[in-house]
């Protein structure tokens, strides 16, 4: 029974303007005068409640930087929340930045392998679906080279193949929506929605509001890291339109 | 802690699949391949025991091994060490994405340093056969206890450098320098007996990098258990280092993405 559970979730980090303290900001500025590389404390998302069940097809909107992907981390379990409950209950599947974590010097076979094995594939299974996700990639022989040498369009073509290759009971999008050529991209659009179809909870953010308005039956607007609004797809797509147009920010 | 265990075990195939694809590029477009990881050592062996022989008279043929399986326990050393610092950072595209036990990335660096000890343990083995002829099988077959041990410790210690180089990634250099005293601290690539027979014994008793390497000195050169006193205290720095990491994990693995 797939069910996600999110109760007065908090989630801040902390980070600084370099990447890393220095040594010489430890020492030094820590003793002697104000650090250059201060802390910043992000409030990603700010007592957030959500109960998903099986069926249900939530939308997520709100400005960049509302905490639409990290909601979707923190549902993913990559994230963990600093106070409150994040539950997840059944096998998740996440379409997030879909060309990051290839091993740039293997073949587009052995990268298959890696990213099925992450997603907790054996080499049986592995064996059954390398078929299929080579064919839906349409890479043909390039899949013999190592995935270095791919153009960013092949890099998205091959993750998103095999990223959809699976099928969870609950799917998290986040704004893939549009990846590869024209010709890819439709079938992309129709492998999603196949997907979306069988996931028993899918949770996508997005910007593009006719296709969340197809795609989903629920909703929730994310400000600031809060939920603004939640409800069905309709109804919180056109409040937040609403905000968007001139005269309410006039208004406001 | 069993079911930690267990999500490491339920995802082997990743991390055994990345230790592959480790060696594959470590040594990708070169000739020799693996063979550089053994001809290094076997160099540096000649070479120390022409110059120790002439030095100290000693026996190549007792030697020639000692500062084999020396390298070679302490290049597993300085690699869990070193290599162990970047695991974190290196998978980083990696723990962005999915949720895995963090464990397995310095399991990575670990079995990828133990797959190049065992290579080089292979050829003493092939050393002593063709040196000394053929011995009693069971009694070399004693260190593997002591590798085991060395394993665990080396995975440990690449769990701790790794969390501390999330933090702070001057570690490396300062691991790079703290190898560096320790490796001549150590009896490497000196006899140990030196140290003893200068009072000094103390530094290979209680060094537990010592005592690691007598456990895989002694049954393999001298056919013969090493001592129980080494057991204890390589046991104890295994119990620090493993305490340390599972600590140090169990407290940090919930934030650690947001630090890399």
């Amino acid at each position: 029974m797939a069910h996600i559970r999110i109760d007065q979730a908090d989630l801040t980090f902390r980070v600084r303007r370099h990447l890393r303290a220095s040594f010489k900001d430890y020492v030094l500025r820590g003793l002697f005068r104000k650090s250059v590389n201060p802390v910043i404390t992000v409030h990603a998302l700010q007592n957030v409640s959500l109960d998903v069940r099986e069926g249900e097809r939530v939308g997520v909107l709100g400005h960049n930087g509302a905490g639409k992907s990290t909601l979707l981390k923190m549902i993913a379990g990559i994230y963990d929340p600093n106070g409150g409950v994040c539950d997840t209950n059944g096998r998740v599947s996440s379409l997030f930045d879909l060309t990051l974590g290839f091993e740039p010097d293997a073949t587009g076979w052995e990268n298959i392998a890696f990213r099925c094995y992450l997603q907790g594939e054996t080499p049986r299974s592995v064996r059954e679906k390398v078929d299929a996700i080579a064919d839906f990639s349409g890479l043909g022989d390039h899949l013999d080279m190592p995935v270095r040498y791919y153009s960013a369009g092949m890099t998205v073509r091959l993750a998103f193949s095999i990223a959809t290759a699976i099928d969870p009971e609950i799917l998290l999008v986040d704004e893939v929506l549009a990846a590869g050529d024209a010709e890819f991209q439709e079938r992309a659009a129709q492998r999603i929605e196949d997907m979306m179809a069988q996931a028993r909870i899918m949770i996508c953010a997005s910007h593009d509001l006719a296709s969340l308005q197809r795609l989903c039956n629920r909703a929730i607007w994310l400000e600031h890291g809060r939920i603004r609004l939640s409800g069905p797809c309709p109804d919180v797509v056109a409040a937040y339109c609403q905000s968007l147009a001139p005269e309410s920010r006039a208004a406001a | 802690m069993a079911a930690y265990l267990h999500d490491i075990w339920r995802c082997r195939y990743f991390w055994l699949s990345l230790v592959q694809l480790d060696l594959r590029t470590r040594y990708r477009g070169s000739g020799l391949g693996v063979g550089w990881s053994l001809l290094r050592p076997l160099l540096m062996s000649a070479i120390l025991c022409a110059v120790f022989h002439k030095l100290f008279e000693v026996d190549i043929r007792v030697y020639g091994p000692y500062l084999l399986i020396g390298f070679a326990g302490w290049n597993f050393l300085s690699s869990v060490t070193l290599d162990g610092c970047a695991s974190f950072v290196q998978a980083d595209a990696y723990i962005r994405q999915h949720r895995a036990p963090l464990a397995i990335y310095p399991l990575r660096t670990a079995l990828g340093a133990a797959i190049h000890l065992l290579l080089a343990l292979l050829i003493v083995l092939i050393l002593m056969v063709g040196l000394h002829g053929i011995r009693p099988i069971p009694a070399m077959m004693v260190f593997a206890p002591g590798l085991g041990l060395l394993f665990l410790f080396g995975w440990a210690v690449a769990t701790v450098a790794a969390l501390v180089n999330v933090h702070f990634r001057d570690t490396q250099h300062l691991c790079d320098v703290g190898l560096q005293m320790l490796f001549y601290l150590t009896p490497v690539i000196y006899p140990a007996e030196i140290l003893q027979q200068r009072g000094m014994g103390w530094l290979v008793q209680y060094n537990p990098l010592a005592c690691f390497l007598e456990l895989l000195r002694t049954p393999l050169i001298e056919c013969r258990p090493p001592s129980s006193s080494a057991f204890g205290v390589a046991a104890i720095a295994v119990a620090i280092a493993g305490a340390a990491a599972i600590l140090m994990l169990s407290r940090l693995q919930r934030r650690l993405v947001f630090y890399l």
